[in-house]
């Protein structure tokens, strides 16, 4: 047994690290974009803010799975452009959850009391000064919890890039489970999972603690 | 001169009118209180000042400088980068203090003269522990508000807006969401601002800050000034009946 787990363990850590990768890419990009797409929704500009509402609607709205296979066909056949299975997962993952960003944005922007925008009117802060010094660093602590939650949701999703051939943990489990009919695999899968979700946890928990330092005290 | 004269300002809420055509001046290092019952007007017609609240009808000029005012019957107001620039003269002290929760004292009041001002951070964070000082809250520069008892927020708050070093300091009801006993310490440093010939409106529910520290004493009723004068004439031999009526039932409250 410890022979076999032995033999099967470099091709389920060199799937870990695929799947850890299209994890990091995914937040790295997303986290941003999910900002700016916030941002644009809130727009004064009616177009502008119908475009990336659309675009929210769009991603929020389909499954994630379908979107992957729309554009693992659409860059070769309709545009013509080749793209590995890992840049076609990242720019989906990417686009998605960019789109759940930005409705966890926003929410968090609207819980900012008015109060807030007042007193930073009153002190003469232009627009920008009071989104980026005011309002923002206090968003940054609301949403904290509801990203931590999508980041967790993340680890797994990366599973569905396997169905578009992405050599991950999930499709590396799945090949050796079907050559050697035996569960191993993803028992070992499974694991990993878990302590990635253990280690994500603990970070997370983290940084809720050290934006929390402003918090009211209860008396 | 006055530094501030509002001239028959009309502001609406909708179809509701909220101040009707009042009119009111102040003096340079004057304290202006008003007060009234809930609902008068005063609040708006204060916010009204800084811009918070924009106007329907009527003029507002603050140190000579007309910012808003009627023509062919709409109200115009100077271009938003003059507006911003005016109303960098007054510092306003809201009912809620709203501090910035993510920065601490001195950050509160060193953030605006810093970023609007361009005044040098280690002349701001100088001229931040000078007025903490003032507010006796010098050894809370680096707590968070969260921290904070209300009395104490609310001179935090009071700090950061003398440290725009305005023309003129805005107060709107200070002392109202704070506890009875630590009303006293906000009052305090009111007072003390009033003495050293700031230039004060001050919406209040405090009669006895109204009645002692106040050069002026505006009484507002149903978007209207119901009369206006000494703070002695005004308590001690009130004319019109809507505002004896309104000082025995503060009285016996």
């Amino acid at each position: 047994m410890a022979e076999y787990i032995g033999m099967i363990i470099p091709a389920l850590m060199q799937g870990a690290v695929v799947s850890v990768e299209l994890f990091c890419v995914t937040l790295i990009f997303s986290l941003p974009l999910g900002l700016v797409v916030c941002l644009g929704e809130n727009s004064r500009i009616r177009i502008i803010s119908l475009i990336f509402k659309a675009y929210v609607f769009v991603f929020r709205g389909t499954p994630l799975m379908l979107q992957l296979f729309f554009f693992y066909f659409f860059f070769p056949i309709n545009m013509g452009i080749r793209m590995t299975a890992f840049a076609t997962a990242s720019l989906t993952f990417v686009l998605n959850y960019a789109a759940y960003f930005a409705e966890i944005y926003r929410g968090g922007i609207n819980s900012i009391d008015r109060g807030q925008y007042e007193a930073a009117k009153s002190l003469g802060l232009s627009r920008s000064q009071t989104l980026f010094g005011i309002i923002l660093p206090q968003t940054f602590r609301v949403v904290l919890p509801p990203v931590s939650n999508e980041v967790i949701v993340l680890i797994k999703d990366t599973a569905l890039a396997s169905s578009i051939a992405l050599v991950d943990i999930m499709r590396v489990s799945q090949k050796i489970v079907n050559r050697d009919g035996s569960l191993v695999a993803y028992v070992i899968a499974a694991a990993l999972y878990l302590v990635f979700t253990f280690f994500m946890t603990v970070i997370l928990t983290r940084l809720e603690k050290r934006f929390s330092r402003y918090d009211e005290q209860s008396a | 001169m006055a530094i501030l004269e509002m001239k028959n300002i009309v502001k609406n809420f909708g179809g509701l009118s909220a101040v009707n055509g009042v009119s009111l001046s102040v003096e340079k290092g004057e304290t202006v209180a008003i007060i009234g019952p809930s609902g008068s007007g005063k609040s708006t017609l204060l916010r009204c000042i800084n811009c918070l609240e924009r106007i329907d009808g009527g003029e507002i000029t603050l140190r000579g400088e007309r910012f808003a005012w009627e023509e062919n019957g709409r109200t115009v107001y100077l271009p938003e980068k003059e507006l911003k620039r005016i109303s960098a003269e007054t510092g306003m002290v809201f009912q809620h203090f709203n501090l910035f929760p993510h920065m601490t004292c001195l950050e509160n009041i060193t953030y605006a003269p810093v970023k609007v001002k361009g005044v040098p951070k280690a002349q701001a964070e100088k001229t931040g522990m000078e007025l903490l000082e003032k507010v006796g809250l010098a050894d809370k520069r680096d707590q968070y508000p969260g921290r904070l008892s209300g009395g104490q927020k609310q001179r935090v708050a009071i700090a950061r807006g003398l440290a725009m070093n305005p023309e003129i300091m805005l107060f709107d009801e200070p002392t109202s969401a704070l506890d009875p006993e630590i009303t006293g310490e906000v009052l305090q440093v009111m007072k003390e601002l009033s003495q050293a010939d700031t230039t004060m409106v001050v919406v209040t529910h405090e009669m006895g800050f109204a009645k002692e520290v106040s050069d002026k004493v505006v009484f507002m009723n149903s978007g209207k000034i119901e009369e206006q004068g000494d703070p002695l004439e005004i308590f001690n031999a009130p004319k019109s009946t809507r505002l004896k009526e309104f000082l025995s039932s503060v009285v016996s409250a």
